[in-house]
């Protein structure tokens, strides 16, 4: 009975999904010999003025990079108060972490369509938007492997006098280092990946000259540009990954 | 001379009345072993005694007691010496103590607490590279570097095999008789408590009776 309760919950759900989006597998089948066309149109691949193009690959390596230090600066002392065992303002736990939540809530994408309004055009209005998405993830995932910790030592810690917010200073940050930097370097990797889409808004990077490809239908840039953008996830991909495998 | 003094003292846990009425005293320069079955309270007694929890009675002691915590409690990430740090944390501020730029003299206490211990040489070595008995001994340096006078072991040796248990417990007994400390630990072991300690005492249904 439950079973079957969840069984059309979930169709109903869906149900209502579909009445919104409105699919139309007709518009997709007549939309694909198009698409083919596109992409046979792309070969081979315009990799002219490649310096440009590696320019702003850069552009978008150093926006996201820089965009999840700054993330990490402002997580830290957010993660710390929304941990338990570390925060010493307990009155604040709940307000911070609502905040952290609103920070995740709101796509880095949106904060860098706000910042550009806000700062001009350019990677430095997509880089604080990472910043500000990624302190609220970076936030949430630190506060949650803080408070997983081994309770012992900060319990310790504050046996030999030593204040809630020093003895997490010193022990839960490096008791939990795996886990942080783990996290870190994920959310770097997944912010690689996110702002190759930012130029769309004028926020800098790859993503301006994708979208300058596409407005003038430049499928042969267009893939050249894709081709490089795979190229540079998968290569954050695979460094990342070997780093968290040397941490862990 | 009397370290520490403790009268009608009770504590409860979630609602539980756990320990009843205990008076004791341990004087510096004396071991004194509390025994008793598991569940007896000699945790919660060790803990209250700490001021780790609130308890009702008297307590009278030479400065606050450092604790040895069973299963060492120690960071295991950190060096033996930076956990030894730790017993100094209430000396120093929040900034020296984030960035680990440990004052010049607390790393030479450091350092001799470790050689107390008989971990000279080995303070550079990350507590979870230790074996179970240099943990116990990292552990209790912990507890010397805090400077306290009375020294409090919740069951030091559960933990370890009967040698190293001797030896644990054997430094207990020269940091009583050489560093004058007055060194009050729990214990399973009723052999090893006779062997050891100058007196022992016993806590049974929370209540204690002196053996």
């Amino acid at each position: 009975m439950r079973r079957a309760a969840w069984i059309i919950g979930f169709i109903a759900v869906q149900a209502a999904c579909i009445w919104v989006v409105q699919p139309d597998l007709g518009r997709l089948w007549a939309g694909l010999p198009r698409l083919a066309g596109w992409i046979a149109g792309g070969f081979p691949p315009d990799f002219s003025g490649f310096g440009d193009l590696a320019a702003r690959a850069a552009e978008t390596l150093a926006l996201a990079t820089l965009g999840t230090t700054l993330a990490g600066v402002l997580a830290l002392p957010l993660a710390l108060m929304a941990a338990r065992p570390a925060n010493p303002y307990p009155a604040l736990y709940h307000p911070i972490r609502t905040l952290l939540d609103a920070l995740r809530g709101i796509d880095g994408f949106v904060f860098a369509l706000i910042f550009v309004a806000a700062v001009g055009l350019g990677p430095f209005a997509g880089m604080l938007g990472v910043a500000l998405h990624s302190a609220g993830s970076l936030g949430k995932l630190w506060s949650e492997a803080l408070e997983a910790a081994d309770p012992a030592p900060m319990e310790a810690a504050r046996s030999a006098g030593a204040g809630r917010a020093q003895a997490a200073a010193v022990i839960l940050l490096s008791e939990t280092l795996p886990q942080t930097a783990s996290a870190a370097l994920y959310v770097w990797e997944f912010n690689i990946r996110a702002s190759t889409v930012l130029g769309l808004v004028g926020a800098g990077g790859i993503g301006q000259e994708l979208k300058n490809a596409v407005d003038l239908l430049d499928f042969s840039r267009v893939l050249a540009i894709l081709a490089l953008i795979v190229a540079m996830t998968l290569t954050a991909d695979r460094l990342s990954a070997a780093l968290r495998a040397r941490l862990l | 001379m009397l370290a520490i003094s403790v009268q009608g003292l009770g504590a409860s846990l979630g609602g539980r009345v756990v320990l009843r009425d205990i008076s004791l005293d341990v004087a510096a320069g004396e071991m004194v072993a509390l025994i008793g079955p598991s569940g007896a309270g000699k945790t919660t007694l060790l803990r209250a005694m700490a001021g780790l929890l609130p308890s009702s009675g008297k307590l009278e002691s030479q400065g606050q007691p450092a604790l040895v915590f069973q299963q060492h409690a120690l960071a295991s990430r950190l060096t033996a010496r930076d956990n030894v740090m730790v017993g100094g944390l209430g000396r120093m501020g929040f900034w020296r103590a984030a960035l680990r730029l440990w004052p010049r003299a607390e790393m030479a206490l450091a350092e001799a607490s470790l050689a107390r211990v008989g971990l000279a040489g080995l303070g550079g070595r990350r507590a979870d590279r230790l074996s179970g008995g240099q943990r116990q001994r990292v552990a209790i340096a912990r507890a010397l570097h805090q400077q306290s006078r009375i020294l409090l072991a919740d069951e030091p040796v559960a933990s370890l095999d009967p040698a190293l248990a001797e030896d644990v417990l054997s430094l207990l007994q020269d940091l009583a008789r050489r560093d004058r400390l007055a060194v009050l630990v729990s214990l399973h072991q009723h052999d090893l408590a006779a062997r050891f300690a100058d007196r022992l005492l016993c806590l049974e249904d929370g209540c204690l009776r002196q053996i």
